[in-house]
């Protein structure tokens, strides 16, 4: 079976500016990915030229099997960064359009629009101008017309962005049921929490370059920091024996305990039995790097 | 095809069904209907009150009794209504008909209207000092002072080189035309009287002998004979350019307004990822042809049935609507596709008045230049403009409906030059149309449009 999106060594320029440069990418069918980096990292860039709204100044790609998604537009769906309603229609007649230039069959058109505006709690809303509505939920009945047509692949660009926590939540629990249904999915964001929260496997982007493409859980294998976080019984417990076990390269205090800091080749599980018996632990365990930890030690900060 | 269509609909719907279309759509009409009505009213000289003192100085005294009774307030009403009995004349049979049968309190204001001078004439001795009667053309009173009319002393007998002299009429600055020319009519009148009695003719014999109706002029047709009713050809190409060109202006303006609003609403890039550019340019031109066939329809209808009202339909050639349309659709879709590339290049509307400047430039071109056509439809100007693209067409329209059509064979390289500038526009336009649609930020000039085109 193709891979939903495979991208071979993509460049893109524009002007003097390298956009993008020797991406190499490929996304299985069904899953997860997320896509990260900070702003201007060419995350943008990539997905306009993923949905064939740029085009690589050389490279290939491959998305749903074929050569462009061109050729298959109908089967994608798509939450682009800049987004934008008709102002002046009304938001049933905006998704109608949205779902015939998606192919969605006359007859299943009303019934969806019904249903994916009641989930995300704007069932009185069909009959509103888009004009009428807030950002926030602009950007729900965005979501609906980029899923309306039940796409195999979903590319999410900066979804979140702007919203509150409740719509955001709100939003996260969708694309996890469009995940469920078997769609691919693919979306971007430079808040490297969306990303720990939601996906499988994430793709770092850095200065247009890839600089980590790998599952979250390799990743913090990998990036493990040798950290062990301990909270004493005692609170005003004495820490210094902690410090005299020999694999132990520091210890440094936080508010309810410390961090416990190992050297280079130490095993966590075998230290943390003797650090329970120097101080009686209250709360003992491995520290799981952050996305946005792994962020820093790769690009530096 | 399908997403095209869809595209051009919501295009259609989207501007047809705005209240500024609807209200645009019936302004015109309707302007130039109150226009029809008001303005002849307005402008009517039967409705120009003539009134003032003029006075008189005539040195000889021969002339003065027919002053006397040129200037009585009967004999100039009536010289009003032979006026509009000429005018009237001139026109098509059903405006006669209309005059005809007016309701008898129309007749009634018109009579009012007619006598409407209220001149007095103020006689002078023949001995008048000229001069201290010119400081009385000049003194303020309640009583306007129109004019101060000095007789030759030849204008009734010729003097010894048999020739006759006529009058000096001394004005006030702010003279009316219509007054003037009022006064002068009956000036006429009384000096030809005059002179007529002078020689013991009798004037009505002479009238009689030098006067010659206007034969009646009747237009032949294939089908009919009518009178000829003047002026229509001179009105033609004017009323075609004007409906070409909002037509042009209706989908082209449209279809502007339409991409600037996507663009600045971020609605562009959903719809991109829906559908190709070259789709969306498509659907964009075909939903404001809609547009535009509306607007033209609608005006050409409006057209047919006053000339089917006024009995002239037969006097329009109906190769004449068909060239028309072909026309048309070659200049929309040579203007129309530039105008939606600038609604794809800018950010607001603002930016593309600037770029838009070029264009409106070209597209008014023909209006300045359809008077020189019409008059001379073969001239070397004529003929070498109609072959110019983008302007060609407007110019081939004029030719067409002009007096002297011009031979078939320079209609349609016209036209085929038509179709070659329809392929460059929507070449140009489709390349930058793609580049400019994603394209944020200082506007581009025409040097980065047209290096686009290339790199595209």
């Amino acid at each position: 079976m193709h891979d939903a999106i495979l991208l071979k060594n993509i460049h893109k320029t524009f002007g003097a500016t390298k956009a993008v440069t020797d991406l190499d990418l490929a996304i299985p069918r069904g899953a997860l990915y997320g896509f990260i980096g900070p702003n201007g990292a060419g995350k943008t860039t990539t997905i306009r030229m993923i949905m064939a709204i740029l085009f690589p100044d050389s490279g290939e790609l491959s998305i749903l099997g074929h050569r462009s998604a061109l050729e298959a537009k109908r089967r994608i769906g798509y939450l682009p960064e800049e987004r934008g309603v008709y102002r002046k229609m009304r938001v049933g007649p905006f998704l109608t359009f949205m779902a015939r230039l998606k192919g969605v069959p006359e007859a299943d058109i009303a019934g969806r629009i019904k249903r994916g505006l009641a989930r995300v709690g704007l069932a009185d809303a069909e009959r509103k101008r888009c004009e009428e509505l807030s950002k926030g939920t602009q950007q729900k009945i965005q979501f609906i017309a980029a899923i309306i047509h039940q796409p195999d692949l979903l590319i999410l660009d900066e979804p979140f962005s702007g919203l509150d926590p409740v719509s955001s939540r709100s939003l996260r629990d969708l694309v996890l049921e469009e995940h469920a249904r078997g769609a691919t999915i693919l979306f971007s964001t430079h808040v490297m929490p969306h990303a720990e929260e939601l996906c499988d496997h994430v793709v770092m982007i850095h200065k247009g370059q890839k600089v980590l493409d790998d599952p979250v859980d390799a990743i913090r294998r990998r990036y493990d920091p040798r950290v062990i976080e301990f909270d004493p019984l005692d609170p005003h417990a004495d820490l210094s024996p902690l410090s005299a076990i020999p694999e132990v390269e520091d210890v440094i205090r936080t508010d309810h305990g410390c961090k416990v800091v190992l050297r280079p080749g130490a095993s966590a599980p075998s230290v943390m039995p003797r650090l329970a018996i120097a101080v009686p632990p209250a709360r003992i365990e491995i520290a799981r790097p952050t996305l946005e930890e792994v962020f820093v030690k790769l690009v530096g900060a | 095809m399908k997403n095209i269509l869809l595209v051009a609909s919501r295009e259609f719907i989207a501007t047809v069904s705005t209240k500024a279309f609807i209200i645009g759509l019936l302004v015109m009409p309707l302007m130039i209907g109150l226009s029809a009505i008001i303005f002849p009213r307005l402008l009517n000289p039967r409705n120009f009150k003539t009134s003032g003192e003029v006075a008189i100085v005539d040195p000889t005294g021969r002339a003065m009794a027919d002053v006397r009774s040129a200037f009585a307030p009967e004999r100039m009403a009536e010289r009003r209504d032979e006026q509009a009995r000429q005018i009237l004349n001139q026109a098509p049979a059903a405006v006669q008909q209309m005059a005809q049968t007016r309701s008898p309190q129309m007749a009634a204001a018109m009579a009012t209207a007619t006598a409407a001078s209220d001149l007095r004439l103020l006689e002078r001795p023949p001995t008048a000092d000229v001069q201290k009667e010119k400081a009385w053309l000049l003194e303020q009173t309640d009583t306007r002072h129109l004019a101060l009319i000095v007789m030759h002393d030849n204008a009734v007998i010729p003097g010894t080189d048999n020739a006759y002299g006529s009058y000096d009429a001394y004005l006030p600055a702010n003279t009316d035309d219509r007054a003037l020319g009022e006064i002068q009519q009956a000036l006429q009148e009384a000096i030809v009287n005059a002179r007529t009695r002078a020689r013991g003719l009798d004037r009505s014999q002479i009238e009689s002998l030098v006067r010659v109706t206007r034969g009646r002029s009747i237009t032949v047709t294939k089908d009919s004979e009518r009178n000829t009713v003047r002026g229509i050809n001179q009105l033609l190409p004017i009323a075609f350019i004007m409906l070409m060109f909002m037509g042009v202006m209706t989908g082209g303006q449209a279809m502007l307004t339409s991409t600037v609003e996507e663009k600045s609403s971020r609605v562009m890039e959903v719809l991109l990822s829906a559908l190709s550019p070259m789709e969306l340019l498509a659907g964009k031109m075909l939903g404001q042809l809609g547009v535009s066939a509306i607007v033209l329809g609608l005006y050409i209808a409006a057209g047919l049935a006053l000339l089917v009202s006024f009995a002239l339909f037969g006097l329009l050639n109906p190769w004449l609507i068909v060239y028309l349309i072909i026309f048309f659709l070659l200049t929309y879709l040579t203007f129309g596709s530039l105008m939606v590339s600038i609604g794809a290049v800018v950010n607001d509307m603002r930016e593309a008045q600037s770029l838009m400047m070029p264009l409106m430039l070209l597209l008014t071109f023909p209006l300045w230049v359809w008077f020189p056509i019409s008059m001379n439809p073969n001239s070397t100007f004529s003929t070498a403009i109609s072959f110019v693209p983008p302007v060609n067409l407007f110019a081939m329209l004029i030719r067409v409906t002009s007096t002297a059509p011009p031979p078939w064979w320079q209609v349609w390289l016209s036209i085929g030059i038509g179709v070659a500038g329809v392929g460059a526009a929507l070449w140009f336009a489709s390349r930058v149309f793609k580049i400019g649609l994603l394209m944020y930020g200082k506007p581009p000039n025409f040097a980065t449009l047209i290096r686009w085109a290339r790199q595209a």
